[in-house]
């Protein structure tokens, strides 16, 4: 008997190839989207991590300062006086290579202090043969690279050839002495992108002669960091490494759990495919299994010949999403290491390295939701008395009869969800649970949607095409068991898409009002940054004088950013020259009042809303910030709209931070054109006073243009997932609106038979698919719409804690409705071409 | 005499010299010491006229200059100890190029620091590397001469450069020693100029302190010692090389109850014979000084010491008979294990004396240096 079964499976899967195919293809970018997602994500943080080690060797503490760096006296101090053995300087930064344009993290260090750290360059490395080369030692700019660094470097032999490198704004000439060649892949990753250099080379290159970024320490017990301690400066901290990088690894965890919230989408969108598919398989041979529950098969067989069936398909499905996710991944990477690069830090991620969870977290929800998907129409199908079972009416007039109760329970889902986003608060992971109780929710309010729509669509159709159209629109209505679930699937994909759509182009439209309000010096002047968004690289004090003198300009505002300890942690700090006419340029949520800038030059800071957020800080809350006077505190007076810094910035006054830091450095130059004066001539003056030096010299309207670019760069992941779920949905409503019209094919012979033309077939089944594809595209408008809101309320708004104007884009739902329509309408083609091609008699004997 | 620093400056630029990073094959010293590149350095190639306090100070432009200190030392309970304080000025160019950064260099210093503890068959040794600059490491003759590798120094009190201080402590091993002025400085080899073998500027220039009557405390296990004794300092440098048949050397260095000081050092040929090169001085009590050759002196080794370490077999025990000098001495290391396990690897320890010398019997103390035992150098770099 059971053999029999699994002939029959087998012969309905041979009989409907295609129908099994788009199950799998299904199933397979259900997974592939969320396998790819996760794995770039991981690859990213794994590449971080490593680097993250390499930097921090052995160390178990760390002294770190202010942007100004550690004096080297206190690492003479603690090796001289405190007799501290395992202490080492280092200085650390980021350059350009010129002729590759490759950015390189830079790691000057002492070698005969590295030994207890990383051995590979310490005391004896210096002395062994074919060890450190002399060279790196005494020639100014010897570098080391490791050998997958010096192939993107194009360079082949240690030859020690001068090459041009960049370094905020000034060009320097390193040489390669040597090339690393480390045994085992780990280390290999973790040299990735790094330049070795002596410690003096580092100081001279970022002009820092007598500082030092920070010193490494191993402090194996109380009075060794009772030394350490009794001559740490005010100025300076003592912190263990892993709290550093965890720190600094937190900052992009808000934004790996955005792409995993998209991803979770393109699943949600996929399970719908996978749902779809599958049910539409079992529902089809709802008569098949009446008749085998007729003739004696237990209810039990039928339920567990159903699941197999959908179980090798999963695991089918899943495969090929897995295999398929890996290589989607592939491309990811570079996106995700890219957003991470503009928004955080240099982080060198070269290839995708899969591990096992993100593998199995997708086997997992491709077998699970397959199964699920295929369970419910079986369980219905099995429970069913087998005399019912064969009445397709029957099957209908149950389906219909649960369609009130679904939409309820779809309105109290989306009911749900919204009381949800007030309670959800800071909690994110509240926040998903809304979004997904209303996506949900609004798909299982779509099929009494669409059986509402389908009279006035009946009507509407009927006086445009007479008979046919009305016919179109009632048989959607009439096999709404198979119409509805195919309906949301499509709704649910054109739906996120809209959500993604609107929130991405609701963010750029804040940040350019933003840029618009904030960028209002006609020239700024900076060295160009490493990670875009982040201008920290000094500009030399030689070439500020020689740009201030410049002809032509009115006035300049001075701008010294860096990371600054407070007692929130580490925070990029921006001080700035901030003059009446400037006060204008801040948008603030909320302040202190009257007396807002009075205090800010006195003892207040202005915070953005992220770091107001994330820290939870209100205005009038003091914030410690460590300086080198020791710590200073501030009130803030005020927290405003900030969109540059997804983890917060403090702003202070330039002449209060020169009093508090012993730190002469200016990152940036905002200036103001004289009356009169071209804002393109003053460009090029300042250009031609830059000199040598490499700096970024542009117009506001250049700056905001670049700003925009840069936010679109960023956004080129969400844009790709989104994309992605667009791709996804299309091929799986193609594939479901071509099943669903294939099964009709005894139905339309019966019709050709008596009378039907070829030509009003194709009328029909398109007209059908269409008004399918039509009901899920305006059902996705408003849900659509829901899910930005919840995107950009709650979502961004606990993650990154930025205020997003949502504005709404016809465009982008014209697009939403036109993709809905396509995929609908194509999905009627193969069909309505098959079925006009086949003769009527044919047709009918073949069923 | 003929320190382990050239083997250590042949390691040094046979790391300069192969191609860098590479897994080369790794190089026999002989074989490294062949083509060295020290062009720009300056050469111990001709006569100099030594000038005291001066040259105890620092002579850039050589390769090479080590102050080099060893001492017996005992409380007047009678607790003996032996200490070893090295320091190297390692230098890996010719010139120091103008910098913007103070941490700019081209040079490097190496420490070496050992007290052996005789009483309680302890022996602790310590190495250390330090760049030269940002105040880390250097050495200097002005005001007073000063050679420091962070908190380990040697010092002159004022600007006779003698009396010495000492100042060395690590892992609570710690000594702070006064050498007083003591024999005046012996030049060696003709005049000062050592010649290491036939090659003009295979040389050194090298004069010795062979007595300095030494006090002040030792540290070990928690406990502090006053001690008192006698120190010998030897200062040479240079930018030369090992004659190519050398593989190691044994250097004496020795001090007699009759006032006399032997230092006589004997490099060994991969045959193991003594290479005519090697020399020593013998000093009376009253100043009177017999030069040794090779052929002067006949070495035996009595008996031999198994390193745990290293499994190398060290002499442990000498007969030393200078027949011209009628010098006939018993040499026998204080404690077994005297192996300093630092990069290069060998055995400097304390030594008792008993033997006579024409014809009186004499005792005494000193230190001897082994080195080439430990398999090869290179080979135990490479552990």
């Amino acid at each position: 008997m059971t053999r029999t079964l699994w002939l029959l499976s087998w012969r309905h899967l041979r009989r409907h190839p295609w129908q099994m195919a788009l199950a799998v293809l299904g199933v397979a970018l259900g997974v592939a989207v969320v396998v790819a997602i996760d794995l770039a994500n991981a690859s990213a943080s794994r590449a971080f991590a490593i680097s993250a080690e390499t930097i921090s060797g052995r160390a178990t503490h760390q002294i770190i300062a202010g942007p100004g760096g550690v004096p080297t006296a206190l690492y003479t101090r603690l090796r001289l006086e405190q007799g501290i053995r395992a202490a080492a300087p280092l200085v650390e930064g980021a350059a350009v290579d010129l002729a590759s344009a490759t950015t390189l993290q830079v790691l000057g260090v002492d070698p005969p202090a590295e030994a207890p750290f990383r051995p590979y360059l310490g005391g004896a490395a210096l002395l062994r043969d074919g060890g450190l080369p002399a060279a790196f030692f005494t020639t100014p700019g010897a570098a080391i690279v490791s050998r997958e660094t010096a192939t993107r470097l194009g360079i082949t032999d240690a030859d020690g050839a001068l090459r041009e490198v960049r370094i905020g704004a000034s060009r320097v000439s390193a040489s390669i002495v040597a090339i690393l060649e480390p045994d085992d892949a780990a280390s290999q990753q973790a040299l990735d992108g790094l330049m070795l250099v002596d410690i003096a080379t580092a100081q001279e290159w970022f002009g820092v002669p007598g500082r030092l970024t920070r010193i490494d320490l191993i402090i194996p017990d109380d009075a060794t960091l009772a030394r350490v301690t009794a001559v740490l400066p005010a100025g300076a901290t003592l912190e263990r490494p892993a709290q550093r990088s965890a720190a600094i690894q937190q900052m992009t965890a808000a934004f790996e759990l955005n792409l995993s919230a998209l991803s979770l989408l393109a699943l949600v969108v996929g399970m719908f495919l996978i749902f779809n598919t599958i049910s539409f398989s079992v529902v089809q041979r709802r008569d098949l299994l009446g008749m085998l529950r007729c003739l004696g098969v237990g209810r039990g067989q039928v339920l567990g010949l159903m699941l197999a069936e959908a179980l090798l398909v999963a695991l089918v499905g899943t495969a090929i999403g897995l295999g398929l996710g890996v290589a989607l991944g592939r491309g990811l990477v570079a996106l995700v290491a890219q957003t991470i690069n503009d928004l955080y830090f240099t982080v060198s991620v070269q290839a995708l390295s899969i591990s096992w969870a993100p593998l199995l977290k997708g086997a997992a929800l491709g077998i699970a939701a397959t199964l699920l998907a295929a369970a419910v129409p079986a369980v219905e199908a099995a429970a069913t008395p087998p005399r019912t079972v064969l009445r397709r009416s029957s099957y209908e007039a149950r389906v219909r009869r649960l369609i009130p109760w679904v939409a309820a329970a779809g309105a109290a889902a989306i009911i749900g969800g919204a009381v949800l986003v007030p309670i959800a608060q800071r909690d994110l992971v509240l926040g998903f649970v809304a979004l997904f109780a209303v996506t949900v929710g609004a798909a299982a309010l779509t099929p009494a949607l669409v059986l509402l729509a389908m009279h006035p669509a009946q009507a509407l159709l009927g006086r445009v095409a007479g008979l046919l159209g009305r016919m179109a629109a009632r048989d959607v209505a009439a096999a709404i068991s198979r119409t509805s679930v195919a309906i949301a699937a499509l709704m649910i994909a054109v739906a996120v898409t809209i959500g993604v759509g609107l929130m991405v182009s609701s963010f750029r439209q804040t940040v350019a009002r933003w840029l618009e309000q904030t960028l209002v010096a006609d020239v700024y002047v900076a060295a160009p940054g490493i990670a875009a968004n982040r201008l920290d690289q000094p500009v030399p004090p030689a070439v500020i004088e020689r740009l201030l003198t410049t002809p032509g300009i009115e006035r300049v505002r001075r701008y010294r950013s860096g990371d600054l300890a407070t007692s929130v942690g580490p925070v990029f700090t921006i001080a700035l020259d901030v003059t009446p006419a400037d006060q204008a340029t801040f948008a603030f949520v909320d302040d202190i009042g009257a007396t807002l800038w009075s205090r800010f030059a006195t003892d207040g800071v202005v915070i953005s809303e992220p770091l107001a957020f994330h820290q939870q800080l209100a205005v009038g809350d003091a914030l410690t910030i460590r300086t080198d006077r020791g710590p200073q505190s501030f009130t803030v007076v005020g927290i405003f709209y900030d969109y540059g810094n997804d983890r917060g910035v403090v702003m202070m006054p330039y002449a209060r931070y020169r009093q508090l830091f012993d730190d002469p450095m200016i990152t940036s130059l905002g200036v103001y054109a004289a009356d009169g004066t071209s804002v393109d001539g003053l460009v090029e003056r300042l250009r031609a006073a830059a000199g040598t030096a490499v700096l970024t010299i542009r117009s506001n309207a250049t700056l905001r243009a670049a700003s925009l670019e840069i936010f679109d760069r960023t956004f080129a992941i969400t844009r790709v997932l989104q994309l992605l779920a667009t791709i996804v949905a299309f091929i799986g409503i193609l594939a479901a609106l071509m099943a669903l019209q294939l099964e009709r094919a005894r139905e339309l012979a019966v019709m050709r038979a008596t009378g039907l033309t070829p030509g009003q077939l194709w009328g029909l089944v398109l007209a059908q698919t269409g008004v399918m594809g039509l009901s899920a595209g305006l059902i996705a408008i408003p849900t659509g719409l829901a899910m930005a809101l919840l995107l950009i309320e709650v979502i961004n708004r606990r993650s990154f804690g930025w205020t997003l104007w949502l504005s709404v884009d016809p465009a982008l739902l014209v697009q939403a409705l036109l993709v809905a329509l396509v995929a609908a309408l194509l999905g009627g083609i193969y069909p309505a071409w098959r079925m006009s091609r086949t003769p009527p008699a044919l047709a009918l004997r073949e069923e | 005499m003929m320190h382990r620093w050239w083997l250590l400056i042949a390691m040094l630029l046979a790391g300069c010299a192969a191609p860098p990073a590479l897994p080369t094959a790794r190089l026999s010293v002989a074989e490294a010491l062949r083509a060295p590149d020290r062009a720009g350095f300056l050469r111990a190639d001709r006569p100099r006229t030594f000038s005291f306090p001066a040259d105890h100070g620092p002579h850039p432009g050589y390769a090479v200059e080590w102050w080099y200190v060893t001492a017996n030392l005992a409380t007047a309970e009678g607790r003996r100890f032996g200490v070893q304080f090295t320091l190297f000025h390692i230098a890996l160019a010719p010139d120091a190029p103008q910098r913007a950064s103070e941490w700019g260099s081209h040079s490097v210093m190496m420490g070496h620091f050992a007290v052996a503890d005789i009483a309680a068959s302890r022996f602790h040794a310590f190495e250390r590397f330090s760049r030269v600059g940002a105040g880390l490491a250097g050495a200097t003759a002005s005001p007073l001469v000063r050679v420091w590798l962070e908190d380990w120094s040697l010092a002159a009190l004022d600007e006779r450069a003698v009396p010495l201080r000492i100042d060395a402590a690590q892992d609570g091993v710690a000594v702070a020693l006064q050498l007083d002025a003591g024999d005046p400085p012996v030049l060696q080899g003709v005049d000062g100029l050592s010649q290491k073998s036939a090659a003009p500027g295979n040389a050194s220039y090298y004069y010795s302190m062979m007595r300095l009557p030494t006090s002040g405390t030792i540290r070990v296990d928690g406990v502090s010692y006053a001690v008192s004794g006698d120190a010998w300092l030897d200062r040479e440098w240079s930018t030369s090389a090992l004659g190519e048949d050398q593989v190691g050397w044994d250097w004496f260095a020795l001090q007699l109850d009759d006032g006399s000081e032997l230092m006589y050092y004997q490099l060994r040929r991969r045959d193991g014979t003594a290479d005519p090169a090697s020399k020593g001085v013998v000093i009376t009590g009253a100043g009177d000084r017999t030069d040794l050759r090779a052929a002067d002196v006949q070495l035996a080794v009595t008996r031999t010491w198994r390193s745990p370490r290293t499994a190398a077999d060290y002499p442990a025990e000498w007969r030393l008979a200078a027949p011209a000098a009628a010098v006939n001495l018993e040499i026998t290391p204080l404690l077994a294990d005297q192996e300093l396990p630092t990069t290069v690897v060998y055995w400097e320890g304390a030594v008792r004396v008993q033997g006579t010398i024409a014809g009186r019997a004499v005792r005494g103390h000193g230190y001897v240096e082994l080195t080439g035992y430990a398999d090869d150098a290179a080979a135990s770099l490479g552990r």
